[in-house]
């Protein structure tokens, strides 16, 4: 009984191990050749390492290509939508979950709706409100919708305020607090968890963020990362070693959120199963 | 308990606002604008069916629907069943299971654009690492990406999807599966039922409404696949239309060509495919889907 399943587990191993390999591999070719002197990424067979270390790459990148700029841009945009995306689902979380008020059911149920409409069909409508208020080539576009709160952060919020104990709320309000005093002083506290998790998930959602910024920013001055990076070729005429330095810049910051903030990102998906 | 109602409406305010502004109005006005011509600059035109009827007939969108249809039907499967058995295998007890999710869900998290540009070398034709394993193996190089073959570029494509993808349907799938409960499966195994009964009969009906889940987020991203596409086909203007996707061909003709009538009627029959495809899926749910 035991022989087998020694074997059996050493199989288990070689399944996951060979997956892992298959998820690795591409990162490590990334960095290896974001490492490389130019024309050592273009030799049969190819090289595994970089040999000499070029740290230049990285200094090209970051400054003759602008990718400082590019940076800063997603940094800005990012860190406003973030803010705006917590703020706005936690209060109308909030009042979803606390108060009885005409049309509650219908609100709810338009929320759920709104991640079932696909983007395309918005994408046109949406794009010719912004160019009405002249916002187009702005950052607006991309930052004010989050201000607005979104169907999966309200409904991740809400779910983790109903399990917190009403009897919190009513005795405040009997005590004479108003509904927005009990919001910031006794829910917000309580719901570090869970703003944690929507601040995760914002974040990356929006660092990745491509379709808007190709839509909206025209300006290369105006470029986030991602899109920074989808025109790099242009300019570096297919340098790979640059790009592939480009593609490190763009993935590292994501990288260190997610290795600091994983337990919140996994089990925000699990319990919703929902993307951001 | 009439001011609650006054202070519920307040806190929800916001989210009417987005509703409204961003759903409701762009959802009426798209299928207005299926109906006109209109360039953005000068006010629609209305041309009533011509639309529908120009896009029913273009081959360009045919030809990229069955390009997505073949692409759903490579990437579906084979990144619903990689991710079961990848979380099958990490909810036995085994060592660096911690260690073991995360890497399998760092493409997740990856920026698409990075991610693809990755791939792009990779499946380089002269001096990617795929087609140099392929001459060890005296195997004749690919075109990947850049092929004449259109099933070989989706192809391709589709096999991103997956490395970019499965981590999370893992999750998912591994959240599902932490519901099986130890005494059920001891329980089986003293009846004499061996790994793969054991699999089949308890887990695969356990997790089934999991899995039913990961193929119908799986079916919605694909129809929505749009990042993937932008990078990996190269210059969006010059993509050959064998190898069009309908996102691409309906961003090309609303942002490039200011077709802003075609490109929504397009849209709009990219949305009811999707809901034919979820609804049907919603059908077959009965046949397998166990809930307790």
């Amino acid at each position: 009984m035991n022989r087998p399943s020694a074997a059996l587990q050493w199989i288990v191993y070689l399944v996951l191990g060979a997956g892992a390999a298959i998820m690795l591999i591409p990162f490590f070719w990334m960095i290896s050749t974001s490492l490389m002197k130019a024309g050592n990424e273009l030799t049969l067979p190819p090289k595994l390492l970089p040999d000499p270390v070029m740290w230049s790459n990285y200094k090209t990148v970051w400054l003759e290509v602008n990718f400082v700029r590019y940076t800063m841009n997603s940094v800005f945009v990012t860190v406003l939508e973030l803010i705006g995306m917590v703020a706005s689902c936690a209060i109308v979380a909030y009042g979803l979950a606390f108060f009885q008020f005409r049309g509650r059911n219908l609100i709810f149920l338009a929320m759920l709706g709104t991640m079932m409409l696909p983007s395309q069909i918005t994408m046109i409508p949406t794009y010719f409100i912004w160019k009405s208020f002249g916002a187009l080539n702005t950052f607006y576009p991309l930052i004010l919708r989050s201000f607005l709160g979104g169907a999966f952060g309200i409904f991740l919020l809400h779910q983790f305020f109903k399990t917190l104990p009403r009897e919190l709320f009513d005795a405040a309000y009997v005590d004479g607090a108003n509904p927005w005093k009990i919001f910031y002083m006794i829910y917000v506290p309580l719901s570090k968890p869970a703003l944690s998790a929507l601040a995760v998930f914002t974040f990356i959602s929006a660092w990745n963020n491509t379709l808007e910024p190709l839509i909206y920013l025209q300006d290369k001055k105006m470029y986030t990362l991602p899109l920074g990076l989808l025109f790099l070729k242009n300019e570096v005429e297919n340098r790979m070693t640059l790009i592939m330095a480009g593609a490190v810049i763009t993935v590292l910051p994501v990288l260190i959120v997610f290795l600091f903030a994983q337990k919140h990102f996994v089990q925000g998906i699990a319990s919703t199963g929902m993307k951001g | 308990m009439r001011k609650q109602g006054y202070w519920g409406f307040i806190f929800t305010f916001p989210f009417l606002l987005q509703l409204v502004v961003f759903f409701i109005f762009p959802f009426l006005f798209s299928l207005y604008l299926t109906f006109t011509k209109w360039d953005l600059f000068n006010p629609p035109q209305w041309v009533g069916l011509k639309n529908w009827i120009q896009f029913l007939s273009r081959e360009t969108f045919w030809l990229s629907l069955r390009n997505i249809l073949y692409f759903s039907v490579l990437f579906i499967p084979l990144q619903t069943a990689f991710a079961l058995i990848l979380a099958y295998l990490l909810n036995r007890q085994i060592a660096g299971k911690a260690l073991f999710r995360m890497v399998y869900f760092l493409p997740v998290i990856t920026p698409w654009v990075a991610g693809g540009m990755i791939w792009l070398w990779i499946y380089h034709n002269d001096y990617g690492i795929l087609n140099w394993l392929l001459e060890r193996l005296r195997l004749s190089p690919v075109d990947w990406v850049r092929s004449g073959h259109w099933w070989i570029v989706i192809g391709s494509i589709a096999v991103v999807n997956i490395w970019k993808g499965a981590g999370y349907s893992m999750v998912l799938i591994l959240a599902g599966m932490q519901n099986i409960s130890n005494e059920m499966v001891e329980a089986a195994r003293m009846d004499g039922a061996s790994g793969w009964t054991l699999f089949a009969k308890i887990t695969l009906p356990i997790v089934s409404p999991m899995v039913y889940m990961v193929m119908i987020l799986s079916t919605i991203s694909a129809f929505h696949a749009f990042d993937v596409f932008l990078v990996m086909l190269g210059d969006i203007t010059a993509v050959a239309d064998r190898n069009m996707v309908p996102n691409i061909l309906i961003y090309r003709d609303a942002f490039m060509n200011f077709k802003m009538g075609g490109a929504s009627a397009m849209a709009w029959g990219l949305f009811l495919i999707i809901l034919a495809a979820t609804l049907m899926q919603k059908k077959l749910e009965k046949r397998w889907v166990h809930y307790e």
